[in-house]
């Protein structure tokens, strides 16, 4: 299935790309997408759906928007 | 006394006089500094009523027992006043020279009273203070009057000035400082237009009673290179705010065309990563090793400082995605000394009251040489739709009528920060129950909101989450006075801010020390905003109907069809009144104010409010 991970902030440099489709097998969770784009995850994470938090849990489905954004207090 | 100067320097501006003040240990202990000490004064000096751009309103500058001592981002001083946007209590913070010298020069708080005769530029040089004329630059920019400034007294001197917006009393005039610094949304710099002062330097020449300098010497230079090292390792200063752009984008939270959108398919054009390439400078402000001050040049060339509230403000609610002309209303904006906020929220609204029909004129959105033009109007108070958008959305639409109110986006009078809550009840809530008006910085919950909880819940976990977020945000960094960011944006633990704390002023207070300090200034806050509007209900708490209407809320994308409920957001603000020992009409019952040590305050606001 694709997937499209769209980074924000920090990510951008620090994984070297803005928005990137993949190609992820069926039943791939959020916490195996992280594992695979080489997240820090020692760093509090936010992980989005079409706007809506996700957890490290859920599965991902075909077509996913799913961005990858560090936390954030306020501009 | 160890952490404090134990000094206020009191300036009546009408008698040109001076004093020099004592406070006591008990004082800084129950009040910290900051915030805390602004609002006492405030509110212990203000007669009720009193007209906020009129001789009675005083200017509290006010730092904290951490403020300037090298550690991380402890560079930030705190400007207070009776607000003119809002009649309430209004402060905001600033990253400025002003912090250490103030403090080097012998005071924790300058009080400033009465009204020159003439424009005055306050000189404060140790215990020496001078009242100097400043008619050369009265009329000119913050630019202009910086230079001037510096060109006589050197880099190293702390300033406060403002600019032809300050003068002309707008409403939304700010304080400025260096290069790009601002403070004070709720109109601090038109307070000090109201009394012909065009700016402040300070120099001072003492150091700041510690009670460990030499540890605090190692612990700050040893924190200041790991929060360098931490920021450089997450890369978020490329960035700096301008990152949250794309976040807002995504998640549907953007203001665009005076927040009736929360997407825009052009965000991209003005994001972080575009300002990050346009790019001509940096910025920060003392004692920051994360600086977030990002210089751009502008559409007629001129450098302009960005952050992500302008740019949102500025562009996507005014449905312009070209950045150099986002960068010229920010100039502008900057140079007039307008906060970019209110502009950016005044200017969308006008535009959408043109096209809805409520006023006649030629402004559309989207017209960027338009709102240039409306800018200066506003700043020079010109002609009588630059007179009236200088008095802030709400009173606009006041007068603008035909039920333009609904959409004027602004909480208590004034506008609403670069978040669109149209689906975002905690957020909502957050700007319904900031103490000075709609502001982001006493509890940004976004974050929060769409990461651990249902998005659309009205739970008292977001209440609770937001009192939280006040002590921190609210309470605790503006009372030590420090800037915020490191603590989120790079994890830079909250329990860092005791450790400076009690090796700054010889204590030994825990992080819980503070919740009951914070809870006391948000009550007395309160008790403020009373006093001057008894009548108040939890109505004033809540935000504007725009985000209730479901004829508002988006036709596509991921809050398609979504918005806010009213009365679910009743039952969350009263969990809030709950949490803080509020009652039904938001209003600190009796036994709340007493157990924050508030006793005498609550006999005396029985005048004007009856306590339950
Ligand atoms: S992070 Fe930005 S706002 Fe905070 S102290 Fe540094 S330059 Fe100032």
């Amino acid at each position: 299935m694709k997937v499209t991970v769209r980074l924000i902030g920090g990510f951008v440099y620090t994984l070297g790309f803005r928005e990137r489709e993949l190609e992820l097998p069926p039943g791939t969770t959020v916490a195996q997408l992280l594992d695979a784009i080489a997240i820090d995850r020692t760093r509090p994470v936010i992980v989005g759906r079409n706007g809506w938090a996700i957890d490290l849990v859920e599965e991902l489905c075909e077509g996913d928007r799913i961005l990858v954004s560090p936390v954030f207090s306020g501009g | 006394m160890d952490g404090w100067t134990g000094q206020f320097l009191r300036v009546n501006l009408t008698s040109r006089t001076f004093r020099i003040e004592t406070f006591s240990e008990e004082f800084a202990h129950t009040w910290i500094g900051g915030r805390g000490f602004a609002v006492k004064i405030l509110y212990d000096e203000l007669a009720p009523g009193i007209d906020p751009l009129g001789p009675d309103n005083k200017l509290v500058v006010a730092v904290g027992p951490i403020s300037g001592i090298p550690a991380p981002n402890t560079g930030k001083t705190i400007v207070a006043a009776k607000s003119p946007a809002t009649g309430g209590y209004g402060d905001g913070n600033l990253g400025t020279r002003v912090t250490d010298q103030l403090r080097k020069a012998g005071y924790d708080a300058l009080i400033v009273e009465g009204r020159a005769d003439r424009p005055t530029l306050l000189s404060i040089h140790d215990d020496r203070v001078e009242f100097l004329p400043a008619d050369e630059v009265w009329g000119k920019g913050t630019m202009e009057t910086n230079d001037w400034i510096y060109a006589r007294y050197g880099k190293g001197v702390g300033v406060l000035n403002i600019g032809q917006a300050g003068e002309n009393m707008v409403r939304f005039a700010v304080v400025r400082s260096l290069e790009g610094r601002s403070g004070g949304r709720p109109g601090m710099g038109a307070v000090m237009g109201s009394k012909l002062l065009k700016a402040i330097v300070v120099k001072g020449s003492k150091p700041i009673p510690q009670a460990f300098p030499v540890a605090m010497k190692e612990l700050g230079r040893d924190d200041l290179r790991t929060v360098h090292a931490m920021d450089k390792e997450a890369a978020w200063s490329i960035q700096g705010t301008t990152g949250v752009l794309p976040w807002c984008n995504e998640v549907a939270a953007l203001p665009v065309h005076n927040f009736r959108g929360t997407h825009h398919p052009d965000a991209w054009k003005v994001d972080g990563e575009r300002v990050h390439a346009a790019r001509v400078a940096t910025y920060g402000c003392p004692n920051c090793t994360m600086r977030c001050g990002i210089g751009i040049p502008d559409d007629e060339g001129r450098e302009a400082e960005v952050d992500y509230e302008n740019i949102g403000l500025l562009g996507p609610n005014l449905d312009l995605f070209d950045l150099p002309q986002v960068a010229a209303l920010n100039y502008l904006c900057d140079d007039y000394g307008l906060d970019t906020i209110s502009a950016g929220g005044v200017l969308g609204f006008y535009a959408d009251a043109i096209e809805r029909g409520a006023v006649s004129g030629d402004l559309r959105f989207g017209d960027a040489a338009g709102f240039k033009k409306v800018l200066g109007m506003i700043a020079r108070r010109e002609g009588q739709i630059g007179n009236l958008l200088a008095e802030g959305t709400l009173r606009a639409a006041r007068a603008f009528g035909h039920g333009s109110e609904d959409y004027a986006m602004q909480v208590k009078g004034l506008e609403i920060s670069a978040y669109n809550c149209k689906f975002i009840p905690g957020m909502a809530l957050a700007f319904g129950v900031s103490p000075i008006g709609a502001h982001h910085k006493e509890s940004w919950i976004i974050t929060f909101e769409v990461k651990q909880t249902t998005r659309g819940s009205y739970g008292r976990d977001k209440a609770q989450k937001i009192v939280d977020l006040q002590r921190i945000r609210g309470g605790l960094f503006e009372s030590i006075v420090t800037c915020r960011f490191p603590w989120v944006e790079l994890g830079w633990g909250v329990e860092h801010y005791p450790t400076y704390f009690n090796t700054i002023t010889g204590s030994d207070w825990k992080l819980e020390d503070f919740w009951p300090i914070s809870d006391r200034i948000y009550a007395l806050m309160k008790l403020f905003w009373l006093r001057e509007y008894p009548q108040t209900d939890r109505s004033a708490d809540f935000p504007p109907a725009a985000w209730f209407d479901p004829a508002n809320a988006d036709t596509e994308g991921p809050i398609a069809g979504m918005h806010l409920d009213r009365e679910q957001y009743d039952g969350m603000l009263q969990h809030y009144y709950d949490i803080r020992g509020y009652d039904t009409r938001g209003v600190p019952t009796r036994a709340t104010l007493e157990s924050l040590g508030l006793g005498v305050e609550a006999v005396a606001a029985e005048a004007y409010v009856t306590l339950r």
